[in-house]
């Protein structure tokens, strides 16, 4: 019985499912900065590539650097 | 914001964005204003990190030593991505390094930048800067208050250089009092 608790408990533990989280939320911001920085090389605005990216002009401003 | 800030926080600011450009950053951070206030001249900061028997070369060594953020490529796996291929052709695109932050060739298209933008912990640091000035209720922000601003933001990289060179946060703080003691009143 104290087995299959320990199962159950192992599998309700979210940890993994975080980490995992967290390395892919990692990844997809290293990402995002080089395809940023080259549509910005390629002339687009902050306003197409927020609009690639589905999020506010704004965001990606603030988050991709001003004085650009 | 600039206005309340000492000559010599100023000069921390400037002197960080010649090393943070330097070190080829993409933004700036706390770091690198706390290698600008260690190489400040006579500033509170440099006077501080004497007392704890530390110079601005070993902050800068330290703030270089950060390791970046590194991908999880034993979690990425489990997700069923293969972090080798993506790191492969995200090479293939944007050249060496590309991955883990080394940074692209500039195009010709791009204009240097006049500045480096601050990072969010950059700001929260200047910011915290401020807070304990108002505490203390000291007239300006110098470079004593930004150390002991890193202090309390102890999940910064800034914060983790302090604690690479042996720093405790007590120690730190003692420092500053001493420095501030020691200086014409502000």
């Amino acid at each position: 019985m104290s087995d299959l608790l320990a199962t159950a408990a192992a599998a309700e533990d979210p940890a993994e499912g975080l980490r995992a989280v967290r390395a892919l939320r990692a990844l997809a911001d290293r990402l995002e900065a080089l395809h940023v920085a080259r549509a910005r090389d390629l002339g687009w605005s902050w306003q197409d590539v927020a609009a690639a990216l589905g999020v506010s002009r704004q965001a990606v401003h603030q988050k991709h650097g001003r004085g650009r | 914001m600039f206005e309340r800030f000492a000559h010599e926080a100023r000069e921390a600011v400037v002197q960080g964005q010649v090393v943070a450009r330097a070190m080829g950053a993409e933004r700036f951070g706390a770091e690198h204003v706390l290698v600008g206030a260690a190489r400040g001249h006579d500033s509170i900061a440099a006077r501080a990190l004497s007392r704890l028997g530390v110079d601005a070369d070993q902050v800068e060594s330290a703030v270089r030593g950060l390791p970046a953020e590194h991908l999880d490529a034993g979690a990425l796996a489990a997700l069923g991505i293969d972090l080798d291929a993506v790191r492969a052709q995200a090479e293939a695109r944007f050249g060496p390094g590309a991955l883990d932050g080394v940074r692209p060739q500039a195009s010709s298209r791009r204009r240097p930048r006049s500045h480096l933008p601050f990072d969010a912990g950059g700001r929260k640091t200047l910011e915290t800067a401020l807070r304990e000035a108002v505490r203390l209720r000291h007239n300006r922000i110098d470079t004593g208050h930004v150390l002991l601003a890193i202090v309390r933001l102890d999940d910064l990289p800034a914060a983790r250089v302090l604690e690479s060179l042996g720093l405790a946060p007590g120690d730190v703080d003692d420092a500053v009092t001493a420095a501030w003691a020691d200086s014409p009143a502000a």
